[in-house]
């Protein structure tokens, strides 16, 4: 049996209940909307809605830039670790080169306070 | 007997059929325990604080006489969150309002998939593993398919069109990638140490209490243990639902069933965290001091004719009615079972500790957790893949 | 169903997906879609046995879209989707033409020309005798292309520092904006 056939199962399942469940208070829950014209408001602790949507802090972004970095050295740590038994100190050694240049890239980050969160 | 036995015989000769039906049967069973999480942990989490606290908690709900110490109130819970109208709040965008809980569900369930519960075991000749997706990369699909949980909280807080939601799914969502990177480096030593992707194949190596993963890498399982909490949006990291500043977070707009689903979600994604630290760290399936294969032939040994017994009640059960269980054949598949209900006890530890750091310690600040992840997680878990490899390499390289 | 069935099932599914990438107005649909393309990507590579590169695709993917997402919720509100129709000039008319007929002229000589492809050494049950796919990419990589290996770390430091130059604003620009954020300690 091909190993992907089980993933693509759950995942057609995975919708279906999702669908289900997430469309369930729609069949099954009270149809009569009882009209207010406060109902519909975007919570704000029971007061009028108070000024725009804000514009959110660029440090989300460059974290998640961050992210995409490191989760690529991440995975190619993988890859060694996985051949690390044939490699020996071959592999180690070539790792270290990889890690030495990025953890320098690391040190930068930080002092440039990018990771600061003020 | 309406059943013939050459067709029964025909069907178990077809290595297909028998395996997908193992796949439906071994779904079906992983969903419904899926489903049984949220209710029971949700009871968990007001009883337990209740008893720290002095206090009794939920005990009312119950049939009749019969309360059970409010283990119902769940129960109510659930069907009281069905039974609600449906909002959906004014300038929301509203397709993607309803589809971000499906899009949170769908990664939940598939790394449900990949865990292997239990050891593999033979019946009827085949071998089959009780994890249901045995992919080639091993657990590297649930990092994979984890990391797609993003998108349900991204998109829930930004189609609700409300602040408190937006912030805090920008916050979960900055939150997870960030200790998305310590979770997946504590993990490397593991490969390091038991060679092997395959989840599956890592328990085995963890045979004695001396090869678990937390005594050959500590420091790996403690930066596991943060990243468990950090990931699922859990306290003392739950500063994407931290009440006093964002109300609830990305889903303070969302009610009815559609915020049950959320829920189940959440808990599902804690469950599945736990058992993979018992997989890795824990020694997953296996016992401590019982081999698996003592196991066996403990349960080899046996005779529990019930299963015959009920069999000759029809006229069926005759011929194996003195055969012990590794004549039948079953005793591997009733050696896995045990070792899911072990893994279980595990995982339930892991749950039980989600209750009690969340009522014991309390949250951080924003600034603080993300320095916490990138300043210190980070640095040590390359430290500890670096030292981890030296030390694998000096006693295993001569 | 057969693979080349479930492959023909993945492929138009591709295609729309990448359709609805450039053609929807709304930003975050565009990235949804891009999700959803990438998702299928990934499993068309699954089908192709190339694990390793599945997961990789979700995984890194996964994150990179994440970053789309949280440039267009730092730029746009909700309601400002841009409303504007959608003016198709002259020369778009005659690119559009262009890239189609190219297309077409691709297709044709793709199912004329008899496939140069042959089968290597590295069939999926030669992979599974050797360990795996992880495991013999990671050889293939830490053998053979070794130096990409290492210059790639080097790509991941620029793309770092380039990073943090483009996003991040020295302190001393913005005398003032810095909130004291100990009020509520």
């Amino acid at each position: 049996m091909n190993p992907y056939l089980p993933v693509l199962i759950v995942l057609v399942f995975a919708i279906i209940f999702g669908c289900i469940m997430s469309g369930l208070s729609h069949f099954i829950g009270p149809r009569k909307r009882t009209l207010s014209p406060v109902k519909d408001e975007p919570y704000e602790c029971g007061v009028p809605m108070v000024g725009e949507r804000d514009k959110m802090s660029v440090k989300f972004y460059l974290t998640a830039i961050l992210f995409i970095l490191f989760d690529i050295e991440t995975i190619f740590l993988y890859l060694w670790a996985t051949t690390f038994r044939e490699l020996g100190w071959f592999g180690i050694v070539e790792v270290t080169i990889f890690l030495v240049i990025l953890v320098a890239g690391y040190v930068y980050v930080v002092k440039r306070g990018a990771l600061e969160w003020d | 007997m309406g059943l013939d036995l050459q067709q029964i015989q025909a069907f178990l000769d077809n290595e297909f059929a028998v395996q997908l039906i193992a796949t439906a049967i071994k779904f079906a069973v992983v969903f419904a325990i899926c489903i049984q999480v949220p209710p029971i942990m949700i009871w968990v989490e007001r009883r337990a604080p209740a008893l720290m606290q002095r206090r009794k908690g939920p005990n009312r709900v119950g049939f009749f006489k019969l309360r059970l110490w409010g283990l119902l109130q769940s129960a109510a819970d659930a069907v009281k969150l069905i039974l609600k109208e449906e909002i959906v709040p004014r300038g929301a965008n509203k397709i993607f309002f309803q589809i971000a809980p499906i899009f949170g569900v769908i990664p939940a369930l598939l790394i449900a998939c990949a865990i292997p519960y239990g050891n593999d075991f033979q019946l009827f000749g085949y071998n089959i593993p009780l994890s249901i997706v045995n992919v080639d990369v091993g657990f590297l699909f649930i990092l994979a398919v984890s990391s797609l949980g993003i998108y349900g909280i991204t998109i829930a807080g930004w189609a609700s069109n409300n602040k408190y939601s937006l912030l805090g799914s920008l916050r979960a969502s900055a939150q997870m990638i960030s200790y998305e990177i310590p979770l997946g480096m504590s993990l490397i030593p593991i490969v390091l140490i038991y060679g092997t992707l395959d989840l599956n194949q890592i328990v085995i190596g963890q045979s004695n209490l001396w090869n678990w993963g937390i005594i050959t890498s500590p420091i790996s399982f403690m930066i596991f243990f943060v990243c468990m909490f950090a990931e699922t949006n859990r306290a003392p990291f739950d500063l994407a639902e931290s009440e006093a500043e964002l109300v609830a977070g990305f889903h303070t707009e969302y009610g009815s069933a559609k915020f049950a689903l959320i829920f189940l979600t959440e808990y599902v994604v804690m469950f599945i965290l736990s058992c993979l630290a018992s997989t890795v760290f824990f020694g997953g399936w296996q016992i401590p001091f019982v081999p698996h294969d003592t196991l066996m032939q403990l349960i080899g040994g046996l005779h529990i004719p019930v299963l015959p017994y009920l069999l000759d009640l029809v006229g069926w059960g005759a011929p194996f009615l003195s055969l012990s269980l590794q004549e039948m054949g079953v005793h591997s598949l009733i050696a896995s079972l045990i070792g899911v209900a072990v893994l279980f006890i595990k995982a339930g530890f892991f749950m039980w500790m989600y209750v009690w750091v969340r009522w014991t310690l309390p949250r951080f600040r924003y600034d603080q957790l993300m320095s916490l992840g990138w300043k210190f997680m980070l640095p040590v878990g390359l430290a500890n893949i670096f030292v981890t490899a030296i030390i694998v390499a000096i006693l295993n390289f001569k | 169903m057969t693979q080349l069935h479930l492959f023909y099932v993945f492929a138009a599914l591709v295609t729309f997906c990448s359709v609805m990438v450039v053609g929807s107005r709304n930003p975050v649909t565009s990235a949804v879609f891009l999700v959803f393309d990438l998702f299928l990507l990934a499993g068309i590579y699954a089908m192709m046995e190339a694990h390793f590169v599945a997961a990789i695709q979700v995984l890194v993917y996964a994150g990179a879209i994440v970053v789309l997402f949280v440039f267009v919720i730092m730029l746009l509100n909700l309601e400002q989707e841009s409303h504007g129709k959608v003016r198709v000039s002259i020369p778009d008319i005659v690119m559009m033409g262009i890239t189609g007929l190219s297309f077409v002229i691709i297709a044709f000589l793709v199912a004329r020309v008899p496939s140069m492809a042959t089968v290597g050494e590295m069939t999926p049950e030669a992979i599974a005798a050797a360990g795996g796919n992880t495991y013999v990419v990671g050889m293939v990589l830490f053998t053979k292309y070794l130096w990409p290996f290492e210059l790639a770390s080097i790509l991941i430091l620029l793309a770092m520092v380039a990073s943090i130059v483009i996003a991040k604003k020295d302190k001393a620009a913005k005398p003032g904006r810095r909130r004291t954020v100990n009020a509520n300690q």
